[in-house]
């Protein structure tokens, strides 16, 4: 490899010598000061200009095909697991039938503790109020507490309209 | 998968059978009451607390009648009152008594007449200790015809209302009492009641709930 004197001496601007780019990839104070000469030298002493892919570029094109025709196919695979319609509907007939069946065995319960408890209201919905109208606006209605049993009721009423000599 | 619709295809449809089965004892059922003798629309009042809750009725005024929706068995009692509700007017037997009550009016020796010995225990919750009658009267009618009578100083008017099966009460309807003072009817008091068969009620009417006297009147219906 040649002296950083040497590299010096000979280094301008967009040169490709191969002693002065070997120099320039081992020496970091001369690439500083070629750099500044000529930017685009650090590229060429990397060699980007003469990057070839492994197995070379026809090998790479057909890897990158090889790649977007699995892409492909991975695509159309996906679009195969769309539900078609004959599942989705078996899929809404079970949930129907599964909230149909729920129902009926619901219904089916209630008949048997519902019954007696309308023949029970039956059965105390049969009371009359014994004053069902009284023509006054002054008057308190009270009915006396008698028991359950007795066979007189007996009601009073309080009426300022009524004449004092009774 | 065609294999799978099928089954559950026929699965709903032995879900459906069994869901119309189901209903059957729980269907809602329509009838129509045609009335001969009373009002559809009283007749209506009165079932209206006997309606399921899935229960409805409509009236059609024009042919007095009443069309019920409701579960089989709820409609079968509902027939039942309606059927005894529509009889023709039925005869029935009211008495009417009339009492003077008093306070602070009892003394040693005195008497409390025979006819209102039965009354002498319940007017003495009311603190009445006196207690005089100023007439009693009978009544027969059928419903819907009027009672009028005198008793002492007083009128009695009224109408034998209609019977309620349910509760089994006839109403008095438009009961007015008024008192004759020189030939002429100065009106008091005036009321409806409903009276169960068989029970005594006693009504009594004074201005406040200290006043010395009141007026009691003694009613008693039965058929």
């Amino acid at each position: 490899m040649i002296s950083c004197d040497s590299f010096r001496m000979r280094f301008h601007t967009g040169t490709d010598d191969a002693a002065l780019l070997e120099h320039l990839r081992a020496c970091d104070r001369c690439l500083d000061f070629a750099a500044h000469a000529d930017p685009d030298v650090m590229f060429r002493a990397l060699g980007g200009s003469e990057i070839v892919p492994p197995g070379g570029v026809d090998a790479f094109v057909d890897g990158v095909m090889q790649q977007v025709r699995v892409r492909d196919a991975e695509t159309t695979v996906a679009a195969g697991h769309v539900v078609a319609w004959p599942r989705r509907f078996a899929m809404a007939a079970a949930v129907a039938i599964a909230a149909f069946g729920a129902t009926l065995v619901y219904r089916n319960d209630v008949p048997v503790n519902l019954e007696p408890i309308h023949r029970a209201e039956l059965r105390t919905l049969t009371t009359k109020p014994i004053v069902e109208a009284y023509d006054s606006q002054n008057a308190t209605i009270v009915e006396v507490p008698t028991e359950e049993t007795d066979d007189v009721k007996i009601v009073m009423i309080f009426d300022e309209n009524l004449p004092a000599d009774l | 998968m065609k294999r799978i619709a099928v089954v559950l295809m026929a699965f709903l449809f032995v879900s459906a059978a069994l869901a119309d089965t189901a209903d059957v004892g729980k269907s809602l059922s329509v009838r129509t009451f045609q009335f001969k003798h009373k009002q559809a629309d009283k007749a209506a009042a009165m079932i209206k607390e006997r309606l399921s809750a899935d229960g409805s009725m409509s009236i059609q005024p024009t042919a007095n009648s009443l069309i019920v929706t409701d579960d089989p068995e709820t409609l079968k009692a509902i027939a039942a009152v309606l059927a005894k509700y529509d009889a023709p007017p039925q005869p029935f037997h009211l008495t009417v008594r009339l009492v003077s009550a008093a306070r602070g009016g009892k003394t040693a020796g005195a008497r409390i007449p025979d006819e209102l010995k039965d009354l002498e225990s319940k007017l003495a919750l009311l603190r009445y200790d006196s207690i005089e009658s100023l007439g009693a009267a009978e009544f027969d009618g059928k419903e819907g015809e009027p009672g009028l009578a005198n008793l002492a100083t007083y009128r009695a008017e009224f109408n034998f209302g209609e019977y309620d099966p349910a509760s089994d009460t006839i109403a008095i309807t438009d009961f007015k009492l008024s008192r004759i003072d020189d030939g002429t009817l100065a009106p008091m008091m005036k009321t409806t009641l409903n009276l169960k068969l068989g029970q005594t009620f006693i009504m009594g009417v004074t201005r406040q709930p200290n006043s010395q006297r009141a007026l009691m009147m003694v009613l008693s219906a039965r058929r």
